[in-house]
């Protein structure tokens, strides 16, 4: 036995080193030791603590590993919205997308934090509506967390950006981001997750002796991200063009502006879907625990399957619809795209509680209300420029109803601790049902009561919506300074009307000097060597460049440059025949 | 530790003493940990292989023309959830590694379909780490019958692969029943095949379907024939339409590849790195110097690099731990070597790869399953395995490892994977499925079949960029008058 073999040690060695271990290791509970321990006692003491802080030490880089993962999705949002913009509109994008990242940490790091998960206490029954204490992470000692909820706020508040995209100003889209990791997402964060929350399943005293089960995040994230991008696109207004034409005439057929790299888009994708195993995963928070690592296996498989299952429900009812539609179907990109992240945002709330045919189904009906939602949104005349709102608003409703409807007893007892009740379809009365739908409603309420006056006042105030003529010549030139060469047409336009600016001026004279001294270069250079130098249009930005005129495709500069090269090859053979 | 029965111990009549609690406390915090990390340490390997999807898809998409840009996505997504997810989640996983046993030997596997046996948190772990690599094998063929392939052929042959070719191959070599694995009670010469992390499985049966593929499927238009269809004296190659792409796409495998690699002590990944690098830079300079003697001119060639760097991470995958940083180093060299030897092989063969997909996984998938059996460090492979005598050749203990590679790893792949695809491949081709039109080809994919061209590149009219302009000269000379006036 274990006892054997320790019991020729002095107690007092036991002692110093749990002592020691104890120290280091914050949050293990104090025993408090007293002098008539026996030394097995305090071998015991020590074998906990010991245990206790390797298994913290885990956990600890569990939960940064899966915050970096769902950090890292800033950068597939970041992405799938570059691709999904006009190339004039890509820097503004990129940048609304950088400060949400920046603002939430600020936002979440101030108040947010506080507001969410203040006080913390899983002992107390108490209920509120809004955390209020540890502001400025003041008394925080479980930082990891901090760093893992602040990923969550932060991607919460990105969604926005691609809806807003293409037409929102700058100052608008701070105010907002401020706003939402400040004050709103917080409180919902309250709600469902905190102990606290008044409808938390941890609660001791749960809201109708159930709670809302939202494992990951479909109501706490995505549903309030995608009820905002609603509402903030609803204020705005579309697109100059997109469903009136210039008189303000409704189109028949509204037109699509298409984004101007699929290639970023499906980047975003895929690195959103790879960030999506931390979402959900972290979302376990511990992995050393009692049956932790069952948990965090079915969330892998079951995240998976969701996404796949959607897309290709989306990809194939797309191409049907379209058949018969017009009677020749195509393969839409866009549709396997958005049909994934759509299952990955409907298996996020129930992927801990369902076995894995129930996230097949999931997933699937995921990608036909992609379908619909988008359709049914121009229809309405509402402009989404990414899409956001039928993935995260429609999905995030229906991954918050799937966990009532799938939620399996074994699940819930492996992941929850409890089965007060189950999902309907697995034999439940329906009070954890009742539980989602009070959660979506309370989710959409309070979006709708924050959010609707902070647009239309922004929107009083001249400050929401960009002028049009910026929006046509596009935001990169509104509101960032020209690091790109500016278009032939530009320096024209600047000829003719700008007279009064000596200058601008000056600007045009020696950049058009710059221009010849170029190709002036570029003609000894292929003089001397027989080749073309540089600018070859193999870069991925070459095409987007205007520097050809308005209107050229991509084949038109193709026939410019060939014929460019082979004016350069006969000059070099005139060249070299001459000497 | 033997002494020591958990549930003897804990759940009889000692357990209720303090002391006796504590300890049970104690070692249930300490199997929870034990659990834990073994989950997380395969969770984190199979997201970042799932990553690697990623990296096929930029890899892909940088190195084709861009009019067919949207078309290769979409297959490498559809890799990804047809193939990968829904096709080792019904019936796939069940082939591979159903109702597995080191006692017996076996063909298929042949229980657990829809992952209906598959309940406890260690298997469906394993399943998630499983369905990666299976997404991966799949994804490799995509690259290479890019341009012309159509899609309804693409998707048949993507469940095909995965469904079927895929798990039969991992059965034998992978679960412990199968009759070359290296796992099994009474392995095959004594050794079994030793494939680490899938040179063979995973990658050469990727590479070996895309030759075959491309052997039937035919090159695009305008490569290697004139529109006469006489052959051209020197190929035509179609450039990459953005480099970017290529190098983002190679460095997300790169770092999917180095996080890939399970169950490694530190040592292998140090190899795996430089095994890299060694590839890259062999690639790069052996195609430098055959360049300049042929032309008398050097030139770097970005995508040499590359795929040099692919083709070192390829053939590390079967024996990153089994070798000595110095083997690494020499076997490097040659994979670069082995890349340009396929590859211009290749275009000889008037055989098209749009991303030198032959060449990376099936000449470096060979290559990485011979050099396990020349180079098998004795100790090392005793600690990835088990102490079976059988090494590498040059340490002196006999060709049973070599032999074990070669005769049942490589060929029967080699053998199995050309029995099935072939007459697969010949099907599709003879019922016109396979490859596009003419006309869908040379508009290319995207607007034939995809909605449409991948890139808009219009830009405003010139009307409103004058009106624009206009405004802001106003605003430009209104500033300037206040200006003037502050002064």
């Amino acid at each position: 036995m274990v006892h054997a073999m320790v019991s020729s040690r002095n107690p007092n060695t036991y002692l110093s080193v749990y002592q020691v271990c104890q120290s280091i290791t914050p949050h293990h509970n104090d025993i408090t030791t007293n002098s008539s321990f026996s030394q097995q006692e305090y071998f015991d003491q020590m074998l906990q603590c010991i245990g206790e802080a390797n298994g913290q030490s885990i956990d600890t880089f569990f939960l940064t590993w899966a915050a970096c993962l769902v950090f890292f999705m800033q950068a597939g949002f970041a992405m799938l919205c570059a691709g999904c913009v006009q190339f004039k509109n890509v820097q503004n994008t990129m940048l609304k997308n950088l400060l949400d990242a920046c603002g939430a940490a600020l936002g979440f790091y101030s108040v947010g934090y506080a507001f969410a998960f203040g006080g913390s206490d899983y002992d107390n029954p108490s209920k509120s509506f809004i955390g209020t204490s540890n502001f400025f992470l003041i008394g925080v000692e479980d930082l990891t967390f901090w760093l893992f909820q602040f990923a969550f706020a932060a991607t919460s508040t990105t969604i926005v950006a691609g809806t807003l995209a293409e037409r929102c100003q700058m100052a608008a889209y701070l105010c907002y981001s401020i706003v939402v990791t400040g004050v709103l997402y917080p409180v919902v964060c309250h709600a469902v997750w905190s102990p606290q929350g008044f409808l938390n399943a941890h609660n001791l005293d749960p809201l109708w002796g159930v709670g809302v089960i939202d494992f990951a995040g479909s109501s706490v994230v995505h549903l309030t991200g995608g009820s905002i991008a609603l509402v903030a696109t609803y204020a705005l207004g579309p697109r100059r063009g997109r469903f009136y034409d210039s008189r303000g005439r409704a189109l028949e057929n509204p037109v699509e502006f298409p984004g101007h790299s699929p290639a970023l888009q499906v980047l975003g994708a895929f690195i959103l879907w790879f960030g999506w195993y931390g979402f959900n995963i972290g979302s376990a928070l511990t992995i050393t625990g009692p049956n932790r690592h069952e948990v965090i296996s079915i969330v892998a498989v079951n995240t998976t399957l969701a996404a796949a299952s959607a897309c290709v429900s989306a990809l194939v009812v797309q191409y049907y619809l379209e058949e018969k539609r017009s009677g020749e179907g195509s393969f839409s990109l866009s549709s396997a795209m958005n049909g994934c992240l759509g299952g990955l945002v409907a298996i996020t709330g129930s992927c801990g509680v369902v076995e894995p045919w129930a996230a097949v189904i999931t997933g699937f009906v995921a990608g036909l209300l992609y379908l619909v939602t988008s359709r049914w949104l121009i229809k309405l005349r509402i402009d989404d420029a990414v899409d956001a709102i039928p993935v995260h608003m429609t999905n995030g409703i229906w991954g918050t109803l799937s966990a009532g409807l799938f939620a399996s007893a074994n699940r819930l007892e492996l992941a929850f601790g409890q089965t007060n009740d189950i999902g309907i379809f697995m034999g439940g009365n329906g009070t954890l049902l009742g539980c989602q739908i009070v959660g979506i409603l309370f989710v959409i309420g309070w979006v709708t009561f924050v959010m609707i006056p902070f647009f239309y006042m922004l929107n009083y105030l001249g400050w929401l919506r960009s002028a049009s003529v910026d929006e046509v010549e596009g935001l990169d030139s509104r509101y960032h300074k020209k690091e790109r060469r500016p278009s032939s047409e530009l320096i024209r336009a600047m000829s003719v009307y700008g007279h009064g600016n000596e200058r601008l001026r000056q600007n045009i004279h020696s950049y058009e000097q710059g221009q010849r001294q170029a190709e002036h270069d570029a003609n000894r250079f292929a003089a001397e060597t027989g080749r073309v130098s540089g600018g070859g249009g193999n870069d991925l930005y070459t095409v987007g460049r205007r520097d050809t005129g308005s209107t050229d495709t991509f084949e038109d500069q193709q026939g410019a440059m060939t014929s460019q090269r082979k004016l350069y090859e006969q000059r070099f053979t005139a060249d070299a025949g001459a000497s | 530790m033997s002494d020591f029965n958990y549930e003897l111990f804990c759940k009889a009549s000692h357990a209720n003493t303090t002391s006796d609690a504590g300890v049970c406390a104690a070692f249930e915090r300490m199997e929870g940990m034990a659990d834990g990390l073994d989950t997380f340490y395969l969770l984190f390997a199979a997201a970042f292989v799932f990553f690697m999807q990623t990296g096929f898809a930029m890899l892909c998409t940088g190195s084709i023309r861009r009019m067919n840009a949207k078309n290769i996505m979409l297959k490498n997504i559809l890799d990804a959830v047809v193939g990968g997810a829904l096709g080792f989640w019904s019936v796939s996983y069940a082939f591979a590694y159903g109702g597995a046993d080191s006692s017996k030997k076996g063909f298929i596997g042949n229980t657990g379909f829809f992952l209906t046996d598959f309940t406890t948190g260690s298997e469906l772990i394993g399943w998630f780490f499983q369905f990666a690599f299976a997404a991966t094998a799949a994804t490799i063929v995509a690259g290479t019958v890019a341009e012309r392939c159509k899609f309804e052929a693409y998707l048949a042959y993507s469940l095909m692969l995965t469904g079927f070719v895929y798990p039969v191959v991992v059965y034998l070599i992978w679960s412990s029943s199968g009759w070359i694995t290296a796992l099994n009670a009474d392995p095959f010469l004594g050794c079994g095949m030793h494939d680490f992390a899938g040179s063979g499985v995973v990658h050469m049966i990727g590479g070996m379907t895309a030759l075959i593929a491309a052997k039937i499927l035919g090159p695009c238009i305008g490569r290697f024939t004139d529109s006469a269809g006489n052959h051209l004296p020197e190929p035509v190659s179609f450039p990459p339409h953005s480099a970017a792409l290529q190098v983002l796409g190679t460095f997300i495998m790169w770092v999917g590849g180095t996080a890939s690699t399970p169950a490694l002590p530190w040592p292998s990944l140090e190899v795996n790195l430089r095994h890299a690098a060694t590839g890259s830079v062999s690639a790069l300079f052996t195609d430098m110097i055959s360049n300049r003697r042929k032309t008398g001119e050097i030139e770097y060639d970005i995508t040499m690099c590359t795929n040099g760097a692919r083709s070192g991470l390829v053939a590390i995958t079967a024996r990153c731990a089994v070798l000595t940083p110095w083997a690494a180093f020499v076997t490097g060299v040659v994979g670069g070597w082995v890349y340009i030897f396929f590859s211009k092989l290749l275009v000889r063969l008037r055989i098209e790869d749009a991303v030198d997909a032959i060449p990376v996984h099936f000449g470096n998938g060979i290559w990485g399953c011979i050099a396990v059996g020349l180079f098998a460090e004795p100790s090392r492979t005793a600690n990835a395995y088990s102490e079976h005598g059988h090494y590498g050749m040059f340490y002196g203990t006999g060709g049973n490892l070599l032999g074990a590679q070669c005769a049942f790893g490589i060929l029967w792949i080699i053998g199995w994977v050309a029995t099935i695809m072939t007459p697969y491949f010949l099907l599709l081709h003879t019922l016109q499925i396979f490859h596009v039109d003419m006309i869908e080809e040379e508009i290319g994919l995207d607007i034939s079949h995809c909605k449409g061209a991948a890139y808009d590149i219009s830009g405003p009219s010139k009307e409103i960029v004058e009106q624009f302009e206009l405004l802001r000269s106003s605003y430009a000379r209104s500033h300037q008058k206040d200006d003037a006036g502050c002064s």
